[in-house]
């Protein structure tokens, strides 16, 4: 035996020689072979019989892919979607929360009776309890409808024509293929969006990706537009036009996301990740028929209850933390009033105010419990105790607290380009260990987010 | 709240004085370092230059490295006499030659900015015209070992994306041999199998024409003041100085039997046609994708599905639809099952 390094040494030279003999395509040549001894195998085994299901999908793709109907056809479905989830909300909405708060006023009341400090009362059934009442009501019912339809739509395999119907405007957008998918993913919620970017090989397209997911928005700042769409857009139209309304408002909400999305994906590639787009390949795969219990569980347990159970988890501290602020006072004036007329002068100029400002800076851990810890800073100031359906929102709002359609379409819009929720700014930094793209993907966002909404305000404003 | 007592200004001014003389070490610690690093990357540019004019059969003299570092004669003499002192090259007259240590750096300099360029076309994607300048930043950070996790990953390309060769760790380079382009007899096919990157602005107009390494080409004329030549969809016509800078090679086997071939994106919705190649320029995760697929020679491809704006359209092969962007299909070449009014058609598109 010779020594070892030596040997190890002369079989690596030797390899080096030999590679440089072998053809420039000889991994094609490989990759052939593979596949003509699969195909050996196949004809041997596989017997086809009928044609029937694949006549079927090549019909189907022709309709949904068609160059006039396929991008009709993909509004028509996702106004649906929401129209659905508008118009099936409401009503159990109203119920959950008369049933929530009628528990809150009744422990209350027995708190009371047992002679427990005011604090205390307030603290765990005004404070915590409320909060998670809040986002239960608000938040249960849409998911539970729109969770549902979203995954039948993934499971029958719409969601790969969907990026096939939109790869063109990535591509000249300077964005990879997939990123149409990882946007898609972003609906759901934009921290599995930030993961999903894993699919993009490119480092450059990768990131333009996870920078931009957040332009759509996640579910967990849905009940914030569709319930602001149903107060303010819904209003001003003859009540059997309402929800369509309102559905057409939340879809154009979209449509401007995936437009910023792909605004600031082509600036991105063209300045600091300049590049060409990259290969893209993309399977359409055969159509399956949806399986009801796999539909069910995937979107009631890993989707809805899992958002909920988020949720709630941060909107209890909130909730305590909304009720403290309400309920300290200093130099004559709640906390709560300290911050939002701190806040003030600057909400106004974006058309905002103080309160919702100070209620996005509670909410940075979730957005979900944005609409709620808004209207229970209202109410803390305010005289109602309980609020139950859009009514009696719109009424707080409106009639109590001055909003206006402004203050609705900058709030949605705000909503929709705002920095991401705590869990997606981790996210990103988890997946680009790069705090510099970090801080980009937390600021970016936000900038244009005052960007645009003071603009919009400014220009209503001159109008009058 | 202000200071007022003389003691409260003096501890102000102390602290001041710490924070001031922190800052200054730690910027000049900084600026050593750089200056360090600028060194070392000024001596591995002189090695490389030393490799490569040897490569291409040049004399590397202490005028040709003033000439091509942008230094002033002074300033290289004494680079060369640290350098010599250090033991990574030794003068020979007037020429200059690398000592084996010399080599082992010049060679490891060489290779990382090859492949780092290999790297950047075919993974990340960018233009040829933009390789070079990250490129030559690139390969005085990249260590030995980081060099060989590239190659191996890239899959030990034989040439970078411009034709230039790739020699593997122990210096061993795949022969080929090459004439320049101007050179090569007229009427008979060539590949090109090389385009020079520097200097840059000349470099951009060839690849602006869309001119590459693995194009096979036909020389139609040569005059003093220009060669045309066709790849048999386009004429090109170039200077004396553009043309000197491309060589080419005899066509490789793969590469010879084009002829009758049409690209992928040609094929209307609905026509079946066979692939027959993938074009040389896909290479790297694109070129493995495609395969992956099942875009193999001798495969059936059908044109099923194209979007609204005709881009990207959907091809039927071995049992599956895939989505290609044109511009990828552009690349995969197909002879279309005979049918008679094809012929035609293709020549009106």
């Amino acid at each position: 035996m010779s020594d070892p390094v030596e040997s190890a040494r002369a079989v690596l030279e030797r390899a080096d020689q030999l590679r440089s003999r072998l053809a420039a395509e000889f991994r094609d040549r490989r990759v052939e072979a593979l596949y003509a001894e699969a195909e050996r195998i196949a004809r041997r085994v596989v017997r086809a019989q009928g044609q029937r299901a694949r006549d079927w999908d090549a019909h189907i793709d022709r309709l949904v892919t068609s160059p006039i109907f396929g991008l009709p056809l993909m509004l028509l479905l996702i106004a649906a979607t929401f129209w659905i989830t508008i118009v099936g909300a409401n009503y159990p909405s109203e119920r959950i929360a008369a049933l929530l708060f009628g528990l809150e006023e009744r422990a209350v009341a027995a708190f009371q009776w047992l002679g427990a400090p005011w604090w205390l009362t307030g603290f765990l059934w005004n404070g915590v309890y409320r909060g998670l009442a809040w986002v239960v009501s608000v938040m249960l019912p849409p998911m539970a409808i729109f969770f549902p339809m979203f995954t039948i739509l993934e499971d029958l395999g719409y969601l790969p024509r969907v990026a096939f119907n939109l790869d063109w405007l990535f591509r000249k957008a300077g964005a990879h293929g997939k990123q149409a998918l990882t946007m898609a993913m972003g609906f759901g919620c934009n921290a599995a969006g930030v993961i999903a970017a894993r699919i993009i090989d490119s480092p450059r397209e990768r990131l333009i990706a996870i920078l931009t997911n957040n332009f759509v928005p996640c579910n967990g700042r849905y009940p914030t537009l569709i319930m602001l769409a149903t107060v303010f857009v819904a209003a001003q139209f003859p009540p059997a036009f309402a929800s369509f309304a309102a559905a057409g408002a939340v879809v154009a909400v979209v449509l401007l996301g995936v437009a910023v999305t792909l605004a600031v994906s082509w600036t991105l590639s063209r300045t600091v990740l300049r590049g060409e787009a990259s290969a893209f390949t993309l399977e359409l795969p055969p159509y399956r028929r949806p399986s009801i219990l796999r539909i069910l569980y995937t979107s009631l347990i890993d989707r809805t209850v899992f958002v909920l159970l988020r949720a709630m988890a941060t909107a209890a501290p909130a909730g305590a933390l909304i009720w403290l602020l309400g309920n300290v006072h200093w130099g004559g004036q709640s906390l709560a009033r300290h911050g939002a007329n701190f806040l003030h002068p600057l909400g106004h100029a974006i058309g905002l105010d103080g309160v919702v400002l100070l209620a996005y800076l509670i909410a940075i851990p979730a957005n979900e419990i944005v609409v709620p810890t808004m209207l229970m800073m209202y109410l803390g100031a305010g005289m109602m105790t309980e609020v139950s359906g859009f009514d009696e929102i719109r009424r707080v709002l409106v009639d109590q607290n001055g909003w206006t359609l402004l203050t609705a379409v900058n709030l949605m819009l705000f909503s929709l380009l705002h920095n991401p929720c705590g869990t997606t700014i981790l996210t990103i930094w988890k997946e680009t260990r790069s705090l510099r793209w970090t801080a980009v993907g937390a600021l970016l966002p936000l900038g244009l987010a005052f960007l645009v909404t003071f603009a919009v305000a400014t220009a209503v404003r001159l109008i009058g | 709240m202000s200071p007022s007592t003389p003691a409260a200004i003096g501890l102000e001014l102390l602290l001041l004085g710490a924070a001031g003389a922190l800052g200054a070490w730690a910027l000049c610690r900084g600026w050593r370092q750089r200056r360090q690093d600028r060194q070392r990357a000024l001596a591995e540019d002189v090695l490389k230059h030393i490799f490569t004019a040897r490569e291409e059969g040049r004399q590397a003299d202490a005028k040709a490295i003033a000439g091509r570092l942008a230094m002033a004669a002074s300033k290289v003499s004494a680079m060369l006499a640290r350098m010599e002192a250090q033991g990574l090259v030794r003068s020979d007259g007037d020429a200059l030659r690398l000592t084996p240590e010399g080599e082992q750096r010049a060679l490891h300099v060489v290779r990382a900015h090859r492949l780092w360029e290999t790297y950047l076309a075919h993974q990340a994607r960018l233009p040829t015209a933009q390789l070079h300048k990250p490129a030559e930043k690139e390969e005085h950070r990249l260590t030995p070992a980081q060099v060989e996790e590239l190659e191996a990953r890239l899959g030990h390309p034989a040439r970078d994306p411009h034709g230039d060769p790739i020699p593997s760790a122990s210096g061993h380079v795949v022969a080929q041999e090459i004439r320049a382009l101007a050179e090569w007899p007229a009427g008979e096919r060539a590949e090109i199998v090389h385009v020079e990157d520097e200097p840059e602005t000349v470099f951009r107009g060839l690849a602006d024409q869309g001119l590459h390494a693995g194009q096979v080409v036909r020389i139609t004329a040569r005059r003093p003041e220009a060669v045309t030549f066709t790849d048999g969809e386009r004429q090109y016509e170039l200077t004396p100085l553009e043309a000197a800078q491309i060589q080419v090679a005899a066509v490789s086997a793969e590469s010879a039997d084009c002829a009758g071939l049409v690209r992928l994106s040609q094929l209307r919705i609905g026509e079946e046609a066979e692939v027959r190649r993938l074009d040389p320029q896909l290479q790297g995760l694109t070129r493995r994708r495609l395969l992956d697929l099942g875009l193999t020679p001798g495969a059936r491809v059908t044109a099923v599905l194209s979007n609204a704006f005709g881009d990207p359209r959907a091809f039927r092969v071995r049992g599956t639809t895939v989505a290609l962007r044109n511009d990828q299909a552009a690349l995969v070449w197909v002879r279309p099952y005979a049918e008679p009014d094809h012929q035609a058609e293709a020549s009106q598109r």
